[in-house]
């Protein structure tokens, strides 16, 4: 603790959106919590960005508005953001900056962590290798999560992501094992009803005793988003590594963090980079990202399902585009699935997880796995060239085998894709529908699949 | 006679025809109604498993939903009653420190916070607040320290603070203040110490 921990100073020089410039400061330090309290009495929180020349920058998490440069009063308190962790989060709820949300005490903390934590050190990274299973039959079909992963979904305005991270969040289990698994939820400006969804659908699948809820509703302060994934992610360090469970982590809305960090970038008068987004976007990014994981030597893991809205739809935007550098692929949902009715519309063939190969196969799920994702790719890829050629030539232009593809086409839409959102599919059901699909087709186009698997598994006989 | 007769035949043999065709009628209906009952049956036993399959899950399923909620609710129950305690024992604390302005311990204390909180101000003159009790102590103190050290220039205020005890330090000119109360300080270590309390509660310590 700085010796000064704990001053606090009344001199405010300015107020500049979500930052408040503080004059006289003898000694503050970079990252330092700072509690605010308005003229009226009402407290907020901040964090010190930068320091110098007798000032301080100062980033109000719960925003300025209400704060006047005459009566607010600023305590630096020597420390930076933590947040205080027990097994006891398991089962609550919090709001976007770490405090209790569900009219219950502050948790009673084994030990209090800094929220910024550390990216993994890369020598202590182990190599993600097993299998979870979401009960969602396109991911664990084809789109494989392993342990450890960062796999993000990729979504557009008005598409079902929430209702998919809800049924994710409330089905995800380890298989076959008896070890501990842990759901930590950050919501990051979703609206109350979104908030009041996740909340109620885990209630009453049973899975909130092992969740842990950050909720950051879309009118709470835009910059309290910069914390809320920190501090999901803080906790889900602490249950993985240090209580050894297995966490999945879900940030839910990836976009709106973005926003906030562009909002406090433009407040502090930065260069922008593409679309006004900071320059350090990606390096930003990738502090959160690069919290997933497993280390050598330690039971649990961080798998991380980060959810972003793309703007317009658009995959160039700097968001996803950014996300899909740092991370081990990506979940698209397709606008065309979804004006088609099928939940969940995941677009697989812009979609891809690059650790499904090292979590699936002989002794992790079945040794036809990885066989049959890689025949669906190829016969989903071969139906939707068919379907473009049928719209020009028609139906009647098509030969026998092509029709064979456009049947297997819709089957893989309406017996695979499509499944209800509190359908929990185990992986043997989602690769039986999956050889139904095949089945479909001519045993001579499964050339994708060993002959012992199709002797094994194929249906079409 | 003999036309009559051949009619007779003709119709017997027509009656047995259709008795025959009716026989066959029936029996390949009976038949055809316990193949339909064979294969409903089948359908319904199906039907049934699947049914029950289905009910047994989600009884599963409210099972898990019961349970899971009834343990959080236990769970969130003891954590109200644990703070409640904790609380308690905050009062008592407090009760204890604010009758304890005599002992030799609290003026080594005092002492300590003073010089402390002095020289997080910084330099330049400094108010030093505290409560009506401590007021003379503190006077003393500030004396010691200032023949200690002659560069402090504080002074002590002549309005007394309500707090158990400790001090408060401004600025000349009011823009630093370092609070350094008994109360401040509970609060500020309060986090760490609960955990504390909880494990006695809970026979863990």
């Amino acid at each position: 603790m700085p010796e000064a921990a704990g001053v606090e100073y009344t001199k405010v020089a300015e107020i500049k959106g979500p930052l408040m410039v503080i004059d006289g400061i003898t000694k503050a330090s970079f990252d330092e919590l700072v509690e605010i309290e308005t003229a009226e009495g009402e407290r907020r929180l901040g964090k010190v960005l930068e320091v110098g020349f007798g000032k301080a920058i100062v980033q109000v998490f719960e925003g300025t508005t209400g704060l006047t440069i005459s009566g607010t009063k600023a305590k630096f308190l020597g420390k930076t953001m933590e947040m205080p962790v027990s097994q006891e989060l398991l089962g609550r709820v919090f709001d976007g900056l770490g405090r209790p949300n569900d009219s219950l005490p502050d948790p009673i903390a084994d030990k209090f962590l800094d929220v910024n934590g550390e990216p993994m050190n890369p020598e202590r990274r182990e190599y993600p290798t097993s299998f979870i299973q979401t009960g969602v039959s396109v991911i664990d079909g084809m789109l494989t999560l392993v342990r450890g992963q960062k796999l993000p979904i990729f979504s557009g305005s008005g598409m079902p992501h929430n209702i998919l991270a809800a049924q994710i969040a409330r089905q995800a289990s380890v298989v076959g094992t008896k070890e501990d698994f842990a759901v930590v939820f950050a919501a990051i400006g979703v609206q109350y009803s979104e908030a009041q969804y996740f909340k109620r659908s885990l209630e009453e699948s049973g899975a909130l005793r092992r969740s842990v809820l950050f909720l950051n509703l879309a009118d709470d302060p835009a910059i309290e988003r910069i914390i809320t994934p920190r501090v999901a992610l803080t906790v889900a360090e602490y249950l993985a590594f240090d209580l050894g469970m297995h966490v999945l982590a879900i940030l839910t809305d990836m976009t709106n963090y973005a926003e906030a960090l562009r909002e406090i970038s433009a407040a502090r008068e930065e260069v922008p980079g593409r679309k006004g987004y900071p320059g350090y976007l990606y390096t930003d990014l990738a502090n959160n990202y690069e919290r997933a994981g497993r280390i050598k030597g330690k039971n649990g893991s961080v798998t991380q399902v980060p959810i972003l809205s793309m703007p317009a739809d658009d995959i160039t935007h700097p968001i996803p585009d950014l996300t899909g550098y740092i991370t081990e692929g990506q979940i698209v949902l397709g606008r065309d699935l979804f004006r088609k009715g099928v939940y969940p519309p995941v677009n697989v063939l812009m979609s891809l997880s690059r650790l499904m190969k090292d979590g699936v196969g002989e002794g992790k799920t079945r040794s036809d796995h990885m066989e049959v994702g890689n025949q669906m790719y190829d016969a989903y890829s071969r139906a939707q060239e068919v379907r473009a050629l049928a719209e020009i030539v028609g139906r009647a232009g098509l030969t026998g085998v092509d029709l064979k593809y456009l049947d297997a086409g819709d089957m893989f839409e309406q017996h695979f894709l499509k499944q209800a959102p509190d359908e929990n599919r185990a992986l043997d059901e989602t690769l039986g529908r999956a050889w139904d699909v095949l089945s479909t087709l001519p045993e001579g186009e499964l050339t994708k699949i060993k002959e012992k698997h199709v002797k094994q598994y194929y249906k079409g006989k | 006679m003999s036309s009559n007769s051949a009619l007779e035949r003709t119709i017997d043999k027509v009656l047995s025809q259709k008795e025959a065709e009716l026989i066959s009628k029936i029996d390949s209906a009976y038949q055809e109604s316990l193949n339909n009952l064979e294969a409903s049956r089948g359908k319904l036993e199906a039907e049934r498993t699947k049914i029950i399959e289905s009910a047994k899950k989600q009884a599963e399923n409210l099972k898990r939903q019961i349970v899971g909620s009834s343990r959080l609710a236990a769970r969130n129950q003891e954590l109200l009653m644990i703070e409640n305690a904790v609380n308690d024992a905050f009062e008592e604390a407090r009760k204890k420190l604010a009758s304890s302005g005599g002992k030799d311990s609290y003026r080594t204390l005092l002492s300590s916070i003073v010089e402390d909180s002095v020289s997080s101000v910084g330099s330049g003159e400094v108010l030093v607040e505290c409560n009506k009790n401590d007021a003379e102590l503190v006077r003393k103190i500030i004396a010691d320290l200032q023949k200690k050290n002659p560069k402090v220039q504080a002074r002590l205020s002549d309005q007394p603070i309500d707090v158990i005890g400790g001090i408060r330090v401004k600025s000349a000119d009011g823009t630093m203040t370092y609070d350094n109360t008994l109360d401040s300080r509970i609060e500020r270590l309060k986090p760490l110490i609960r955990k504390n309390i909880a494990q006695m509660l809970r026979g863990e310590a």
